[in-house]
């Protein structure tokens, strides 16, 4: 199965042979799952929406496309993240680093990386959801505007507007929450 | 760092894979009503249709309540929960299976508020290998509340619905070691413990 394109797959799930949808789950699992994961902030929050787009990706495979499979499906995800972060009520977030623990860290990564990924992800769900959307969709999906404007019906000026918001947004709060530790 | 460098920075740390459970292909497989590998037994499910399946989609989420589950792992909020059990635990479990086939333990609330307010606790502790949250909200229970790690860095959080109100409340690291939030209001208990305090419903 795993040399076995999407559409040779897609027809043989369409055909009866279910078990062949594992394969397209094992394929875009893990970059379906890095954009629910960088879009909803968690791990419980991202497997849920995966989860849910695998399954409707399979409950609907009549209607798409073999050849257009793996942006048919991430076009569910995309949707189903939207719903997720939207159903999240707004929440108060009280935020403590343990600088004993963060001074002290044995793992073999330099501490500032690990404090430049916190940031970064605090950061990232600082933004609101269409800016976040459409940040990662451009600059970590590496879609072109036409693809966005396909995938979330956003007319490509106002995804401009997004992502030119979100990277301004970005900057100005790792500037200013980033600590050094030179 | 120029800002170009930088922003180059955050978009391959954004590109970095993130780990998905094991045990994920097996659950979607199992949630369609198929084997998880082509050798798999088991009877095969019915062929997605044009019109759909005639079942509902599973829910993701199954709940002993009837608002959507949250766990200490942390997952959407929405409604309210019931009150909570003689113990003060609630145990959620998922249809389709998590990580563990065994169920978690979630944070109990002590009473159902109208305007209860979603609060989130955060302590970045990579040299941790266990978080608790005690507070006056949970009667200082050690063994309630669990914070969840996320993956790939020291990050562990949980949330909690909490009535408007103003609670102390502190971190155990590793089962022995207290710690407060030096950004916020901090006290000490009887026994000297450094303590924090939260208010929910107005400023912190």
């Amino acid at each position: 199965m795993k040399d076995e394109n999407d559409d040779v797959l897609v027809r043989r799930v369409l055909a009866g042979e279910t078990s062949a949808y594992a394969g397209l789950v094992e394929r875009y699992r893990p970059h379906l799952g890095r954009y629910a994961f960088r879009m909803l902030g968690n791990q419980a929050d991202a497997e849920d929406a995966l989860q849910d787009t695998f399954i409707r990706g399979y409950r609907s495979l009549a209607r798409c496309e073999p050849e257009r499979f793996r942006s048919w499906l991430f076009g569910i995800l995309v949707n189903r993240c939207r719903t997720y972060a939207a159903q999240r009520t707004k929440r108060q977030s009280v935020v403590t680093t343990d600088e004993w623990s963060v001074a002290n860290s044995t793992r073999q990564q330099p501490v500032d990386d690990d404090g430049w990924r916190t940031a970064i992800g605090r950061a990232l769900e600082e933004l609101p959801a269409e800016q976040r959307e459409a940040f990662l969709l451009k600059h970590v999906e590496d879609l072109s505007y036409e693809e966005m404007q396909e995938l979330t019906g956003v007319r490509i000026p106002a995804l401009k507007m997004r992502v030119f918001r979100a990277r301004e947004a970005l900057r100005r709060n790792l500037q200013e929450n980033v600590v050094d530790r030179s | 760092m120029t800002d170009h460098d930088e922003l180059e920075r955050v978009i391959e740390t954004l590109k970095e894979p993130v780990n998905i459970d094991s045990s994920f292909d097996r659950r979607v497989m199992s949630a369609i009503g198929a084997p998880a590998s082509p050798e798999g037994s088991g009877p095969e499910a019915a062929p997605p249709s044009l019109h759909g399946a005639a079942e509902p989609l599973p829910s993701a989420r199954k709940s002993v309540w009837l608002s959507p589950r949250w766990t200490i792992r942390l997952s959407p909020l929405g409604g309210l929960l019931a009150a909570a059990a003689v113990a003060g635990i609630i145990l959620a479990t998922s249809s389709l299976t998590r990580r563990n086939e065994s169920t978690e333990p979630v944070a109990a609330l002590p009473e159902l508020h109208e305007s209860a307010n979603a609060t989130q606790f955060v302590l970045v502790a990579p040299e941790a290998d266990s978080v608790l949250l005690v507070g006056d909200f949970n009667d200082w229970g050690l063994t309630t509340t669990r914070l969840a790690r996320q993956p790939g860095d020291g990050v562990w959080f949980v949330t909690v619905v909490l009535p408007p109100g103003r609670y102390r409340y502190a971190f155990i690291v590793n089962g022995t070691t207290w710690r407060s939030n030096p950004a916020t209001q901090v006290t000490e208990d009887e026994f000297g413990r450094p303590n924090s305090v939260v208010t929910v419903g107005g400023v912190i």
